[in-house]
């Protein structure tokens, strides 16, 4: 970003300028130091003659003085020098980042709904504190979970902890190289990872064997005897299979050598990580991206558009356009991953259907919300807008998506 | 991840998002640059000072000894400068860096590899959950949070923690942090126009008149009461006006009811806030408003539940009960998603209608079709699979 650019580049500035005037300060005062504590040696061994002060040193002695006067203070303004330097920091921050969002604690400038929407109640406060709870369960993050829970006062189920201890601890296990828990795990849902069209399992027994490869030819009876595993995966994994008898042949000369050396790549080992995750999370139901990470990272694509709208509308005082709090005035675009529910806007009307004003099918099979069909009835007949078919109102059938 | 962001919207977020992120360091360093100058100007003072007495004695003829001595003490403050300026620098120093330090994380937003994109995108979302955090009061969940993100060095987890301390002191009907936490921070409350000890003139009215209102609204009046300029001197405690009556409230506390206190931790916050010139609510919480409002559609609260889709956010338990304040989102255009399959039906899947009225995707109906018929999923009636009619969406 250009404007971050902008304040890394004045910041840099004011590093460069305190670390110079840092090494200056340092060196000119231990020069002075050194300097009047050479004065005073001299001093001192007259002071032990007891000869008078001589013109000389009276001399030497009020130049000191004059240099010890100009240092200091020429210390204390270089240093108010870089004042300047270090606004600029502060108005390059200004520049560069919003001044929407910094204003909103008078009212609800920037509130895209009103700023006490949540705050009123208490209750939706504790809402917000158990979806944050959910939330760090399924990101794995149990000690965070367990600490809000406790300063929050609130009380989550162990039914629902419990899928996520679980997986947490295979996962722990996982990140340790160890795949006996997640073994386990997976032999005891194979039904359903089946049904699934999970390969979890055979990637397990994979890596196992191809730990035991790397263990070298030592390890070759065992390799061989675990290789039985392989059998019910048989069918489906036939080609790899057979890679991985392949690079028995390199035992020998090991495996890092051999065109097989790829299996032994550690990607292997965050990708089973990742495997996991993903059928664990299908099996119970869950999405592997947490409600409230979708919901928030929506919400980064909506806030600076909310934003800049209402700016506009603000800007143009047509405050008036947006006065219904029950609908956005503007579109976010998502991408079609976030399509989770079918929306239809009638062609026609533009308006979103409800169930007050559903869509309906006329027989030529074009849908349109059942107001603008109201809307184009002539004299008890209708014609279709997009194939001018004519056809009776009441033919129109209603659809559900 | 689900949500598509490019690095234009990335950066337009970043602009609107990460205003405290820079600016609360930025004034912590603004702070230790004129505690610094102050002290150097201090300590500059006194050394002059001692120079200019040294140099008075040496016009008159003194003796060795009184030279000696008082050469001695140009020693002794040359130190004690040389010891304040290498501290207050490295104070400046380190605000500086810790600036640069989220500079240089806010960039890594733009970064080529996906992966390093993806892991920025988590760390934002921690803090501004921990930003959160603090603000509810969680201040250990907070701490835990950032230290298992790696994010402590990013998040103002000091401001708040300065902040729990002052209003802690303030519940157990304390003064004495909050005064010195105002002495701390004079120049910017002078600036604000503070009326933050503004209850003082109303400890001799009813208790009802002050109405306890959000931020300064309820309280113009006492604006007229508060100097603005507190006048500069040695001493400089004393001649605050609003210590003093603050002094007095002390004395007075006892007459004073439990709503004052909370009156004036209320106060203590929301002045806290406009300080580092943040807002009342958590970037989080208006983030995640937005994010609800543009997923929600009426499907997520049909009546019966039965349009309830496993994969929308604004379904899930505990996120529909927030959302249902919330506006829906706007679609100009239809987009259509099968109930069966979850994938959008277009050309390629186009819709088709059973004879009950319900739509599914073709490429779904084929997937459930036996012996040439479907049941509905939804209604479980039975049809034949020639009866599904292609329906026409523009």
């Amino acid at each position: 970003m250009e404007q971050c650019a902008c304040v890394e580049r004045e910041l840099d500035k004011v590093l460069q300028k305190f670390l110079t005037y840092g090494q200056h300060c340092e060196r000119s005062l231990e020069e002075l130091l050194h300097y009047v504590g050479q004065l005073r040696a001299e001093l001192a061994s007259a002071a032990l003659q007891g000869t008078p002060l001589s013109a000389t040193l009276s001399l030497v002695m009020s130049q000191c003085c004059r240099k010890i006067k100009d240092t200091v203070q020429k210390l204390a303004s270089d240093h108010k020098d870089i004042h300047s330097s270090v606004s600029r920091v502060g108005k390059a921050i200004d520049r560069a980042l919003s001044l929407l969002l910094r204003q909103n604690f008078d009212s609800e400038i920037c509130g895209v709904v009103s700023d006490a929407v949540w705050d009123a109640r208490e209750q939706q406060q504790q809402i917000l504190q158990m979806a944050i709870v959910e939330h760090l369960y399924q990101q794995g993050m149990l000690s965070v979970a367990e600490e809000l829970c406790q300063e929050s006062t609130l009380n989550v189920d162990l039914d629902f902890k419990q899928p996520f201890l679980e997986l947490n601890r295979i996962l722990e296990a996982l990140h340790e190289q160890d795949l006996g828990p997640a073994l386990e795990w997976a032999v005891s849902h194979r039904q359903r990872l089946l049904e699934l069209n999970s390969s979890l399992e055979f990637k397990l027994h994979r890596l196992h064997f191809i730990r035991l490869l790397a263990g070298g030819p030592a390890k070759q009876l065992e390799a061989l005897s675990y290789a039985r595993h392989f059998q019910p995966f048989a069918r489906l994994h036939q080609r790899e299979i057979q890679v991985m008898m392949g690079s028995l042949v390199y035992l020998r000369l090991g495996l890092e050598k051999s065109p097989y050396c790829h299996l032994l790549d550690s990607s292997h080992w965050a990708e089973i990580c990742e495997t996991f995750t993903r059928d664990a999370c299908s099996l119970l139901g869950l999405s592997v991206e947490s409600p409230l990470s979708v919901s928030f990272a929506s919400g980064c694509v909506a806030l600076p558009v909310l934003m800049n709208i209402k700016a506009v509308i603000e800007q143009r005082q047509c405050t008036g356009v947006w006065n219904h709090k029950d609908e956005l005035p503007i579109e976010i675009e998502l991408g079609m991953k976030c399509w989770y529910h079918s929306v239809f806007a009638c062609p026609i009307l533009r308006q979103q259907t409800s169930d007050s004003n559903p869509p309906i099918k006329l027989i030529c099979g074009h849908v349109i919300s059942r107001d603008a069909l109201n809307k184009l009835i002539n004299g008890g007949k209708l014609k279709c807008p997009y194939c001018p078919m004519e056809q009776n109102p009441a033919d129109g059938k209603r659809i559900i998506f | 991840m689900a949500v598509q962001e490019s690095a234009a919207q990335l950066s337009m977020t970043l602009k609107v998002q990460e205003y405290p992120t820079l600016k609360v360091p930025y004034e912590t360093l603004n702070k230790r640059f004129r505690a610094a100058q102050k002290n150097i100007d201090r300590e500059t003072s006194h050394v002059t000072m001692v120079v200019a007495e040294l140099e008075k004695t040496l016009s008159g003829c003194p003796a060795v000894d009184s030279v000696v001595s008082l050469l001695d003490g140009v020693v002794e403050k040359l130190s004690v400068l040389k010891r304040k300026a290498v501290e207050s620098i490295q104070a400046e120093d380190e605000s500086a860096k810790l600036c640069k330090r989220r500079i240089e994380h806010l960039k890594e937003h733009s970064s080529d590899q996906p992966a390093a994109a993806s892991v920025w995108k988590r760390k934002r979302m921690d803090r501004m959950m921990v930003e959160h955090l603090l603000r509810c009061g969680y201040y250990n969940t907070a701490v835990k949070l950032a230290r298992q993100s790696g994010i402590e060095d990013l998040v103002n987890i000091e401001m708040f923690l300065t902040a729990k301390e002052v209003e802690e002191s303030l519940e157990r009907r304390e003064t004495a942090t909050c005064l010195a936490w105002c002495h701390d921070n004079k120049s910017r409350l002078r600036k604000m126009k503070t009326c933050k000890k503004a209850l003082q003139p109303s400890r001799r009215e009813p208790a009802g008149r002050g109405a306890p209102g959000h931020g300064h609204a309820g309280l113009p009046a006492r604006h007229a009461h508060l100097p603005v300029q507190a006048p500069e001197s040695g001493v400089r405690l004393h001649r605050l006006p609003w210590f003093f009556l603050l002094l007095t409230l002390c004395i007075l506390s006892d007459l004073l009811d439990p709503a004052r206190w909370r009156m004036l931790i209320q106060q203590f916050r929301y002045d806290n806030y406009r300080l580092h010139q943040l807002g009342n609510n958590s970037v989080f919480t208006l983030t995640l408003q937005a994010g609800l409002s543009a997923i929600k559609t009426p499907q997520c609260y049909k009546e019966d539940g039965s349009s309830k889709s496993p994969d929308c956010p604004v379904c899930s338990r505990s996120l529909n009960k927030l959302a249902q304040p919330l506006p829906m989102a706007h679609c100009a255009n239809s987009r259509l998603v099968c109930k069966i399959s979850g994938d959008v039906m277009n050309e390629n899947n186009p819709p088709m209608m059973l004879p009950n009225g319900y739509v599914y995707g073709y490429n779904s109906l084929l997937s459930i079709r036996q012996d040439d018929k479907v049941v509905c999923p939804r209604t479980k009636e039975v049809f034949h699979f020639s009866q599904a009619e292609k329906v026409y969406i523009m």
